[in-house]
Parts: structure tokens; C-alpha cells; sequence
């Protein structure tokens, strides 16, 4: 076994290992050891990625696991978020009404939730075949559902009840693709699924590209695309903070790369064209239905969901134009909107001990009473509409850039106008939220703010330090592999 | 497989978006993944082959057992009507199911019927998702469509891959374990699995 697969192994069984360990640990040690667990699973989750963005351009691919630069980026992303909200998870319990499993068994159910759901999400980006894939980002469905109605208000089981049925509807329809494409692929196998076997076997006609359009429609529902991403502003509201931060930062873009696999790995089957215009319509639409609603007093939480609509179509639309430029976005707004939205939705914890109205109603002049959060929350949406020096800025330059390169002028002209909107809309809630009229006038020091301001310093660094990286990364040989992709 | 066992497999689904009783409901889709447990048995070439028929076998029991339990600890008041009468909701199925068999190509499964059967069964499991107020009910539908992509799984020239059978059939228990969480919450909750009085997140 390589040293990458050793460390892939370890990224995944650790976290599943701390579920075991949280379900049966005493009471008074069910937190230390989810604690301790996630943290060490994220260390070496990111140790993965350093491993494989250092020398991208060697590939680890087999049958059922590829460790390339994508599966890299995600793998790090997922444990840098996945170590944050096990950091700020026990702030979130102190305040939490844990419903759903009543106050004795609540923190351990939570706990080992939790670290099933980082496991799973952790496999996906490594899967190396479209059907083991399909099954991990399925068993995500049963482990986040969990915890996005962790509260059991009636609102939280609402939330969960759509994200539960709606995710598992659109991966029942992903599968009938699957099997379509498996009845199309020489020797009929189930096992014939590997990216590489699919780029090489599966034919060109109209049952693939059926197929390829079930598949992408199917996990569209789970990535959020408009307009199938109902349940999305729902679940993302109502989950626990650390939890959203996960679903946001680290789930949607994990399902996405398995979208953009199955596209990648079908190109020559579908034509480069068509399956690439699939995901930019995605993207489109995606902008487009996110605007109206970024224009809009919104809760923080509802707020930070529709931006993750917003987010999801700007990498849908990365991937779809799919140059050096365009996938150099892609990689640094990934990163750049999982470190401002996990921000945001851990800051959503103090603003809710703060101000309990928040959970249903716009926040205005939070900085004004508590300036430390107002700086969190200022930095998260900052960031996550694109205002200089934000990483984000700069990845969606790049983005409309490469759809220029790509020779898309009309969806690259049509990207920009949607995020200079959107782009609008958030500055407005940025002005207002953070400097507007407060409604409460109370200074004293919101519950559970400390971890989160020490977060807030980190990421700070860490998206100035991802906006200087967006100017050499579009020469590295990390989007030269981006651009490769397994084959 | 024989286009009897495709007729009644479809005659089982389209009942299960007609019929009110859920522990009726219950026992259409268990039956229907008993009927492809059999099929899969009989179609077996190998040990594998055998494995997976085993484990579908086992998670319709299961699955069956676990509903029976939930309706017994949530019983309804008065019936959760939903907002579609029978009759509609049945043409709604079949006109989707015919939708499905026009849209998509051949698939290239064993027979033509099995391939019917299989699109028109997802079609009614989205339809029974879709018109069905009671929560049981909509999680049914979803395993209705399951069992759908099970029978296309199964026909599949070649068989499919144990461990790719072995992991849905996991996945969904573990998908309806939380819904049977969630179903119970919720009539804890509102008094009824009425999915109507899930309506208060909107913008």
C-alpha cells in the first residue's frame, strides 16, 4: 500500500472509528473523544491533500479509489471544515435543545453522527467508481438528515423530512442512470463502472446520454442546483451551525466533483460539448434563482444558504467551461467559499445566544453591539460576495475569464452580469447587517464567541493567503492535473 | 424474467398509489420485494447471484417489520387524506409511467417487459412521493422506486455487482431507519404524519 493510500485509508476509518468510540464511550468522555477523533481525522485529511496538490501529476487509480488533485482539494477541504466544526460543536451543544433524541442520549447521538457523516463525506471525493460513489453520497443522505433535524423543532423536522425524501428522489433517478449505463457498457457489469473504464467502454447513443442526464439531474437534487434545490435553504437554516458549515462547504462541492466525474468520464461518449453545457446551464440557473433571493432581507443563516445556491452555480460553471483559467476558479473558489461559509454559519451560534430573533428575521448593526462578531460576520460575507481582496473575487474573475477562453462569450458574459447582482445584493446585507440600525442594544459578550473569533483570525489568513494563490495557480501543474482528471 | 411476474409486479405497484391503509401499503411493497427476491433466486448463476437475492429477501422482511412496528405506535386519528382522489392519482402514475417508457431508450435488460416494469414502478413510487400526504406513505414511495431500480439491477445481462447490491440495499435500510425517526418525531410532534403540516419554511 502507498503512502497516499495509507493516509486515504486512515482519512476515512478514523472519523468512523470515532463514531464507533462515541456510541459506546461513557458519558462524560463522549465529547473529549469525538473531539480528539475529528481533530486527528482532519489533520490527516488535510495531510492527503497536501500530499496529492504537491505532486498532482501522480495518480493513484483503481477500480473503487482515485487519488488525483480533485479528490485532494476536496479531501482537504472536508477535514479542514470537519476539524473546525468538531472545535466549535461543543459551544453549539451548550446552547442546543438536542429534541430529537432527548437531553441524556442528545450529545452522543450528535457526536456520533457527526463523525459517521465526516467518514462517509471523506469516501466520496476518493470513490474511483461511479456506483461506490452513488452509494457513499447516499449514506451522507442518512447521517447529515440526522443531524439537520437534531433540534426536533418543528421546523428542523421539517427541513430534514424534505432534505431526506427530495436527496434520496433525485439519487433513486440517479441510479436508473447508473443502471442504464451499466446495461450500455461492454459485459453488461455493474463493476464496469471505474472513471477510467467508463471514459474507455461506454459508447456513444442515446441511451448514454439518457443516462447522463438521469445521473446529473439525480445528484443536481443533492448538490443544491437550481431547480432542484429545494430543500437546500430548508435544511441549510435549520441544521445546527457546524453542521450547515459541513453541508455547505464540504458536502455540495464533494457531490458536485462526482457530477463533474461522471461528465468528465462520459465526454467521449456525449461529446465535449454537450455534457459540458449541461453543467453551465446548471450554473446559470443556479445564479439566477439564487439573485432574487440575495436581494432580500433574509435570516443569516437562510441568507448563507442562498449564497451557497449562488456558490454552486459559479463552480458548476468552472468546470463547465473547463480551461486552465476556469478550473484554477473552480479550485480556489471551493476552497476560498468553504472557509468564509463555515465562518459564517459558526458565527450563527453566538448570534443566536446574542439574538434569538435572528433564527426567523434579518440581523442589522450586529457590529455595533458586539464588534468581534460583526467582524466575523463581516469577513464571511465579505468574502462570500466577492468584494476585494476576497479569493472569491478573484475565482470568479477567473471563471469568466476561462469561459471567455473556452470560447462560451454569451454564458461568460451571462455569469458576470449575474454576479455583479448578486454581488449587489450581498453588499447590501453586508452594509446592513454589520452597520445598520441594531435592535438590541445588548454588549455584553455573546455565548460561545471565543472559538469562533479565534476562528474568524485564522480564516481571515487563510482567505488572504488563498487570494494570493489564485494569482500563480492558473500556471501550476495542480490545474494542469485538474484539467487531465483521472485519465 | 416472465411477463406475468412484470404484470404483477406493476399491479402491485399501482395499488400502493390507490390504497388508503398503510399497513396495506406495507404489505404491497413488501410483497413486491419478495416477488424480485424470488425472481433473483431463480435467475441466480453463481453464489454471489444467491447473496444478493438473500440480502433483498432480508430487507424486505426487515424493512416490512420495522414499518408494521411504526404504524402500530403511530396510529391516526382519522385517515390523512391526500390532496389527490385515487383516481387521479393513479392516471397521474400510469401517464408518468408512460412518459418514462417514451423518453427513455432501450435500456437492454433481459426482456422488454422487465424494462417496463422497471420505469413504470420508479414512476409510481415518484408519483406516490409526490401525491401522498402521509409521511409512511411518501417514505414507501421511495422504496417503491428502490425496488424499481432492484428489478433493473437484477436483469441486468451479467447480474450486477454483489457488493453494489449488497451496499444499495444497506443504504436504503439506513435511509428508512431515519425517515421511521423522523415519521415518529413528527406524529410526536403534530399529532399526525401529515406531511400538509410540514409547510412553514417558504420565501
Amino acid at each position: 500500500m502507498t503512502s497516499r493510500e495509507t493516509l486515504a485509508l486512515a482519512a476515512v476509518a478514523l472519523p468512523a472509528l470515532t463514531g464507533l468510540v462515541v456510541a459506546v464511550a461513557p458519558r462524560r468522555a463522549v465529547q473529549p473523544a469525538a473531539i480528539a477523533g475529528l481533530v486527528l481525522s482532519g489533520v490527516v485529511a488535510i495531510s492527503l491533500a497536501v500530499v496529492a496538490l504537491t505532486d498532482p501529476a501522480d495518480l493513484e487509480v483503481t477500480g473503487w479509489v482515485v487519488i488525483d488533485a480533485a479528490a485532494g482539494l476536496m479531501v482537504g477541504v472536508i477535514g479542514l471544515v470537519g476539524l473546525a466544526s468538531a472545535l466549535v460543536s461543543p459551544s453549539y451543544l451548550g446552547t442546543a435543545t438536542p429534541g430529537l433524541f432527548g437531553a441524556r442520549h442528545g450529545t452522543r447521538a450528535y457526536y456520533a453522527a457527526l463523525a459517521a457523516f465526516v467518514a462517509v463525506l471523506t469516501a466520496v471525493p476518493l470513490a474511483g467508481n461511479l456506483g461506490a460513489a452513488w452509494l457513499l453520497v447516499e449514506a451522507t443522505t442518512a447521517a447529515s438528515a440526522i443531524l439537520v433535524g437534531f433540534s426536533g423543532k418543528p421546523r428542523a423536522l421539517e427541513a430534514g423530512w424534505k432534505y431526506l425524501l427530495l436527496t434520496s428522489l433525485g439519487l433513486g433517478f440517479s441510479l436508473l442512470g447508473i443502471i442504464l449505463l451499466a446495461s450500455a457498457t461492454p459485459g453488461h457489469s455493474l463493476d464496469a463502472l471505474s472513471w477510467r473504464s467508463l471514459s474507455a467502454d461506454v459508447p456513444e447513443g442515446e441511451t448514454t446520454l439518457v443516462a447522463f442526464l438521469l445521473i446529473v439531474v439525480g445528484l443536481a437534487a443533492k448538490i443544491g442546483w437550481a431547480p432542484v434545490h429545494n430543500w437546500l435553504p430548508d435544511a441549510h437554516s435549520e441544521a445546527p451551525p457546524p453542521v450547515s458549515a459541513l453541508l455547505s462547504a464540504a458536502l455540495l462541492p464533494a457531490v458536485l466533483l462526482v457530477a463533474w466525474r461522471v461528465e468528465r468520464a462520459l465526454e467521449p461518449a456525449i461529446g465535449e460539448s454537450t455534457g459540458r453545457s449541461v453543467l453551465i446551464g446548471f450554473g446559470l440557473v443556479s445564479l439566477a434563482v439564487a439573485i432574487p433571493f440575495l436581494w432580500r432581507p433574509l435570516a443569516w443563516k437562510r441568507l448563507l444558504a442562498y449564497s451557497s445556491l449562488e456558490h454552486m452555480g459559479v463552480i458548476a460553471l468552472g468546470v463547465g467551461f473547463a480551461t486552465p483559467l476556469a478550473l484554477a476558479g473552480v479550485a480556489v473558489h471551493i476552497a476560498g467559499h468553504a472557509v468564509a461559509k463555515a465562518l459564517g454559519f459558526y458565527a450563527a451560534t453566538p448570534l443566536l445566544g446574542h439574538e434569538p430573533r435572528a433564527a426567523g428575521h434579518a440581523v442589522t448593526g450586529i457590529a455595533r453591539t458586539q464588534p468581534g462578531l460583526g467582524a466575523t460576520m463581516g469577513v464571511s460575507l465579505g468574502a462570500l460576495a466577492g468584494l476585494p481582496p476576497s479569493p472569491l473575487f478573484l475565482s470568479e474573475i477567473l471563471v469568466i475569464a476561462g469561459g471567455f477562453q473556452a470560447g462560451r462569450e454569451w454564458a461568460a458574459a451571462g455569469t458576470a452580469v449575474l454576479l455583479a447582482l448578486g454581488f449587489v445584493g450581498l453588499a447590501h446585507a453586508l452594509v446592513e447587517t454589520t452597520g445598520g440600525r441594531p435592535r438590541r442594544r445588548d454588549r455584553s459578550t455573546a455565548p460561545g464567541l471565543r472559538p469562533v473569533l479565534a476562528l474568524g483570525g485564522a480564516a481571515t489568513v487563510l482567505l488572504l493567503a488563498l487570494a494570493a494563490a489564485a494569482f500563480w495557480l492558473p500556471d501550476t501543474d495542480i490545474v494542469e492535473a485538474l484539467a487531465r482528471g483521472v485519465g | 424474467m416472465s411477463g406475468t411476474l412484470a404484470w404483477a409486479l406493476v399491479a402491485l405497484g399501482l395499488a400502493v398509489v390507490v390504497v388508503r391503509r398503510r399497513s396495506v401499503v406495507v404489505g404491497l411493497v413488501t410483497a413486491q420485494a419478495l416477488l424480485l427476491a424470488g425472481v433473483a433466486t431463480a435467475e441466480a448463476e453463481s453464489t454471489d447471484d444467491v447473496a444478493a437475492a438473500l440480502a433483498l429477501a432480508v430487507r424486505g422482511v426487515a424493512l416490512a417489520a420495522l414499518f408494521l412496528v411504526i404504524v402500530a405506535r403511530t396510529r391516526e386519528s382519522r385517515p390523512v387524506r391526500a390532496g389527490v382522489t385515487p383516481f387521479a392519482r393513479a392516471g397521474l402514475a400510469i401517464l408518468l409511467a408512460l412518459a418514462f417508457v417514451w423518453l427513455v431508450p432501450a435500456v437492454g435488460l433481459e426482456t422488454e417487459q422487465s424494462e417496463r416494469a422497471m420505469l413504470a414502478l420508479v414512476a409510481f413510487g415518484a408519483a406516490v412521493v409526490a401525491t401522498r400526504r402521509a409521511t409512511l406513505h411518501q417514505l414507501l414511495g421511495i422504496v417503491m422506486v428502490e425496488n424499481g431500480l432492484v428489478l433493473g439491477a437484477i436483469e441486468l445481462p451479467g447480474g450486477a455487482s454483489l457488493a453494489i447490491e449488497l451496499g444499495v440495499a444497506v443504504d436504503l435500510a439506513l435511509i428508512a431507519i431515519v425517515a421511521v425517526v423522523f415519521h415518529e418525531r413528527i406524529f410526536a410532534e403534530f399529532g399526525s404524519g401529515d406531511s400538509a403540516v410540514l409547510e412553514s419554511l417558504r420565501d
